[in-house]
């Protein structure tokens, strides 16, 4: 059953990756050439970075439609499709990222994939797949995303940005390490949103430390796992490896999604990874008094970084975290496999 | 000789059907063996696997549409019909392969 949801979210994440990493190449080429100031890249001066920009940012807003879309394609074939698509698209109006994503394509699945199995006299089969499954489970689906996830993430970002405040007069260290965390945990999702916008509301304070922790936690997730493909060229396919590489120009540039593929489709063991090595670059830089002056992350800002020595090394320890992680956890099944059969073998 | 084909008409709910059910019966009585998957609206029905596809001497695609897992028939011998030719003359399109 586990290994049936690992196909459909795989399914999904294939026809996924090339938005993400069509995407995630032209908003980096564009930010890469534009000029780093206080309120991030600066696109006045340069109308065609703009339009790379914005060409990539099309591509990169089709990426939660499409793996919800084809997650359910995966479940339930070509009807799975509309709720799917939908379901994805307002995932991303409600603000829920690509776990939001990923709820939605699989609610969308099973809806059809049950009404399917509904025997219905022969002459309502035609209308089937064009007017009844798509218009049911759309409904179904729109439903839940807006009201039954919509709401709550909408509270639950207000809670946790009240949350952050008040920790804001506390122990710093410990709130870097949280906000490490958030950052990774869902890279453009309601939470890593949440943590994002406190860091740059604190720079308005004059406070650019809180940035600075944020901004070596949002390059590590790609960074990271861009090297694991690097470093562990057996455990990672071939698309995976050019997802890699994408992830690794989107980390440069301070783009946490390029990490999205690999958690979506292997969330239990990367996602915690992410977080991990995320924390450990955050914690790292506020330790070191990392400054970061504009609302942007990556090795792309340092320009605008003050303590530029520490917040390298942070990254590299979150980086180097991350790869070494995550190759480890692949190969912990082969290694459990191969312990079995040499325990068969000798006895 | 062993037949499989594949039909798939662009709205996918009612010729693909068609094409199947003309193929099937017209083969039946040619007392031609046949196998047909159904690529429509509601996705792949009556799917090809590998054992079918490994005893077939010949695949027809009677399709309108780019074909959904295309790739289990490399190295069989293909014959390319429209959806409408399926419907209108399964008899010619037979006659041609087995005859």
């Amino acid at each position: 059953m586990v290994k049936k949801l690992k196909q459909y979210l795989l399914s999904g994440v294939s026809y996924a990756i090339p938005f993400v990493a069509c995407g995630g190449i032209l908003i980096a080429f564009a930010i890469a050439f534009a000029p780093m100031t206080d309120k991030g890249p600066d696109f006045s001066g340069s109308p065609f970075l703009k339009l790379i920009l914005d060409i990539g940012v099309t591509a990169f807003s089709l990426l939660v439609p499409v793996l919800a879309g084809y997650i359910s394609f995966g479940i339930a074939d070509r009807p799975g499709l509309v709720p799917g698509f939908v379901g994805g698209y307002i995932a991303n109006q409600v603000g829920a990222g690509f776990l939001g994503g990923i709820v939605a394509g699989l609610i969308a699945g099973f809806i059809v994939y049950w009404i399917k199995k509904i025997k219905l006299p022969v002459y309502l089969k035609p209308i089937m797949p064009i007017l009844i499954i798509p218009v049911i489970s759309s409904l179904v689906v729109g439903f839940i995303m807006f009201n039954v996830i919509g709401q709550p993430i909408k509270e639950l970002m207000n809670v946790m940005s009240a949350w952050l405040k008040s920790m804001g007069a506390g122990n710093q260290i410990l709130l870097a390490f949280i906000l490490g965390s958030m950052i990774a945990f869902d890279m453009g999702g309601p939470v890593n949103k949440v943590a994002f916008f406190f860091g740059a509301a604190m720079i308005k304070e004059g406070n650019f430390s809180i940035m600075g922790a944020c901004a070596a936690a949002i390059c590590i997730p790609p960074l990271g796992l861009g090297l694991a493909t690097l470093l562990g060229r057996k455990l990672w396919g071939q698309q995976e490896k050019e997802a890699g590489l994408a992830a690794l120009a989107m980390g440069m540039i301070g783009i946490t999604e390029g990490a999205i593929p690999f958690a979506a489709a292997d969330p239990l063991r990367v996602i915690p990874t992410i977080m991990i090595g995320s924390s450990v670059g955050s914690t790292i830089a506020m330790l070191g008094g990392v400054g970061d002056h504009a609302p942007h992350g990556g090795p792309i800002v340092l320009p605008v970084i003050d303590n530029r020595i520490v917040y390298i090394l942070a990254i590299l320890a979150g980086t180097l975290t991350v790869a070494f992680l995550i190759n480890g956890l692949k190969k912990w099944p082969i290694r459990k496999k191969n312990e079995t059969k040499q325990a068969h073998e000798i006895s | 000789m062993k037949i499989v084909a594949v039909t798939a008409c662009p709205t996918g709910i009612a010729h693909t059907y068609m094409a199947a059910e003309r193929l099937e019966k017209t083969a039946k009585k040619m007392g031609l063996d046949i196998k047909v998957e159904t690529q429509g609206a509601m996705g792949i029905e009556n799917e090809l696997d590998q054992e079918d596809i490994a005893h077939a001497d010949v695949v027809i695609f009677a399709a309108d549409i780019a074909l959904q897992k295309r790739e289990r028939f490399d190295g069989l011998k293909i014959v390319e019909v429209s959806v409408r030719e399926a419907i209108k003359n399964p008899e010619g399109i037979l006659q041609k392969i087995a005859g």
